[in-house]
């Protein structure tokens, strides 16, 4: 990570903690704006914050984890787009689901070495284990892919990488959901214990800009009008220099 | 928490060019049956592997001293990604190119290195992994196969199974229990073997595809120099399970099954059919992510950092990925019908051998085990 991103994410990262879920834009986006992060996607010679697109996954991701109540997200795309592209809101949302996921599975992990059944931590137990080491794959997915379309974003072009992303980041979401509620009983089913500031909005942002039907359905047409024998040669130019 | 660090690779200036010489290698020299295209890797062609060398697509990082190009970690990895993608017969260099050569670089005696390394990039020299007995599975550690001193040298006596390649290859590296009564973990250290050493018998093992691809190895009071000896003795079980990030996470654990998706790809663009173009989706993104992750993991080695983890959750996203697309593909396609021949008849090849991928390398469910401790479980 280069020290300019470092310095955003130890900025954005407190931040996000202490205004959290319950953050709302009349309360608190004064905040948000202090820090430039509604202009994050303009360039700077237009007053804007100038990052690319990995410092915007670095602060959508973050959004995502803490839950923020306030959608900085669309407000960041809206002012650099001018409007909510549908392209640019599903790699918000891939980054805010990768977010969320690490911030569930971190929850998960926590509660299973803590609560004790049987006489130990529930992390003792093989299956605990195998279900959230399943989850860890499933959140570490969802992340690579947000980076890859982030850096596709960077190069120009991100359509393929956009649709493959949020597809990849929607699949998690079941396996995700799932084992850490699982993995949570009853506790996780309340209100006052935090998972379902996490789980339900992942549930909201797997629907939200692209189901998997509709990414799957897109980038399978793409894939097949463009033919069996160009599928290996066109996955590896989008990346090579 | 992030457990995996994700971060832009940097793919090689040199990229397109290396791809386009394998490409023309592959399409001069390459397999023609769609079905031996599948789990390629472990498909043997001494030949082949002959031409990789001359190509100087063998040993590709070694230092130039030692036979190798000096070439860069990801420009190693462009090649191997182009050569299981398009199902070259990769089998018989495979394991000794990718992890015995570099393992020997790093710890080998000056003999081992002369005798092995430049021979192994030239594509003459083969090697097998000597880990699996009949008693020690998942559970490495029991390991009883041993090696007494005696004078300078080694006797070495027991059973290897499972051995992938052992038949066509020159030398095991074997991990071995060389103190005796030592117990679990310690007290083992790896032997390099050359196979036609007298008292090692190589018998063949056939597999439910009816291919004979691993063996049993038996070891009868073989005599081995001093020599023999790979690393420091005692220090075996570290110095085996260290190469494991090399093991684990390359593009092989992911495109075993890549011929498959590719006639699948293929077969729908004959029968469209909105079903089949959302499961072409599907598996196009998730081969989209595990070539990012895999390649992010050899970004990662190649600065000399060890990322066990990550390493080990791209095999088993990548196993389950390339094990699911036989189930996938024999739930969608209707096999009756005759223009779909070659697709059936890969399709039932890799049903049948994808259990192994969940099995070689590490089981899913001890792979699961380490990831479960990398989070800080247990
Ligand atoms: C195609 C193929 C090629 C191979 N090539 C080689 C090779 O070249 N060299 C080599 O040394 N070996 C090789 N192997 C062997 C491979 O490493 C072993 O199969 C593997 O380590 C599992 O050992 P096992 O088969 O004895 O199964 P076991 O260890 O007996 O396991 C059987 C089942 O029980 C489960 N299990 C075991 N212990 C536990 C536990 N503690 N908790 C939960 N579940 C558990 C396993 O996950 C598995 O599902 C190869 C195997 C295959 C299939």
């Amino acid at each position: 990570m280069s020290d300019t991103r470092r310095m955003l994410a130890e900025m954005v990262d407190p931040l996000f903690a202490e205004l959290g879920p319950d953050a709302t834009e009349a309360k608190d986006l004064s905040r948000l704006e202090q820090l430039g992060l509604p202009l994050l996607l303009v360039p700077e010679d237009e007053g804007g914050f100038g990052g690319d697109w990995i410092d915007a996954l670095t602060v959508f991701r973050l959004a995502g984890y803490h839950a923020l109540g306030i959608d900085i997200p669309a407000l960041a795309v809206e002012r650099a787009d001018g409007g909510q592209c549908e392209q640019t809101m599903a790699f918000a949302r891939t980054c805010q689901i990768a977010g969320a996921l690490d911030a569930a599975l971190a929850l998960s992990v926590a509660y299973a070495n803590e609560r004790q059944q049987f006489g130990r931590p529930l992390g003792k137990f093989q299956a605990v284990q195998q279900s959230l080491a399943g989850f860890a794959c499933e959140a570490a997915a969802a992340n690579c892919a947000a980076m890859g379309a982030a850096q596709a974003l960077d190069r120009g072009d991100a359509g393929f990488e956009i649709a493959a992303a949020k597809l990849r980041a929607n699949r998690a979401v079941e396996v995700g959901t799932t084992v850490a509620h699982q993995v949570h009983g009853a506790i996780g089913f309340t209100q006052e214990y935090a998972l379902h500031h996490l789980t339900r909005r992942l549930w909201q942002w797997r629907s939200e800009y692209g189901n998997d039907a509709y990414w799957s359905r897109r980038l399978g047409e793409h894939v097949i009008e463009d033919g069996a024998d160009a599928f290996w040669p066109n996955l590896t130019a989008r990346t090579d220099p | 928490m992030q457990t995996f660090v994700t971060e832009a690779v940097d793919w090689p200036d040199t990229a397109p060019a290396l791809r386009e010489r394998v490409r023309a290698l592959v399409a001069e020299h390459g397999e023609r049956d769609q079905v031996r295209r599948a789990n390629s890797w472990t498909k043997p062609d001494p030949q082949f592997s002959r031409k990789l060398g001359k190509a100087g697509l063998l040993g590709m990082t070694w230092p130039k001293e030692y036979g190798g190009h000096e070439r860069s970690q990801l420009e190693r990895y462009v090649a191997i990604e182009e050569l299981l993608a398009a199902g070259a017969p990769v089998g018989a260099h495979w394991i000794a190119d990718r992890q015995s050569g570099p393992l020997l670089l790093r710890l080998g005696n000056e003999e081992l290195k002369r005798r092995w390394v430049p021979a192994i990039a030239r594509g003459e020299a083969f090697a097998c992994i000597g880990l699996s007995e009949p008693g020690s599975g998942s559970d490495l550690a029991s390991v009883r196969t041993a090696a007494r001193r005696d004078g300078d040298g080694w006797v070495l006596d027991g059973q290897k199974v499972w051995t992938t390649g052992a038949h066509v290859s020159h030398f095991m590296i074997a991990l071995v229990r060389t103190e005796a009564g030592s117990e679990r973990q310690k007290g083992l250290s790896q032997l390099v073997v050359p196979m036609d050493t007298p008292g090692v018998t190589v018998k063949p093992i056939v597999d439910l595809t009816g291919a004979h691809e691993f063996n049993e190895v038996f070891f009868d009071q073989v005599r081995l120099p001093g020599s023999a000896l790979l690393g420091t003795e005692g220090e075996g079980w570290k110095q085996a399970t260290a190469e494991l990030s090399l093991e684990r996470s390359g593009p092989e654990r992911y495109l075993s099954s890549m011929v498959l998706f590719l006639e699948l790809v293929r077969h729908a663009s004959v029968h469209r059919n909105p079903e089949l173009d959302m499961l072409v989706g599907r598996l196009a993104a998730e081969a989209w992510t595990l070539r990012l992750m895999s390649a992010s993991v050899a970004a990662k080695l190649a600065r000399g950092e060890d990322p066990a983890l990550e390493a080990t959750m791209v095999k088993d996203l990548g196993n389950s990925y390339e094990q699911a697309i036989p189930q996938l593909v024999q739930a969608a396609v209707d096999f009756g019908s005759p223009d779909n021949e070659v697709l059936r008849a890969v399709c039932f090849y890799l049903l049948q051998v994808s259990p192994s991928f969940s099995l070689r390398g590490g089981t899913r469910e001890i792979v699961k085990g380490i990831i479960a401790r990398g989070l800080g479980l247990r």
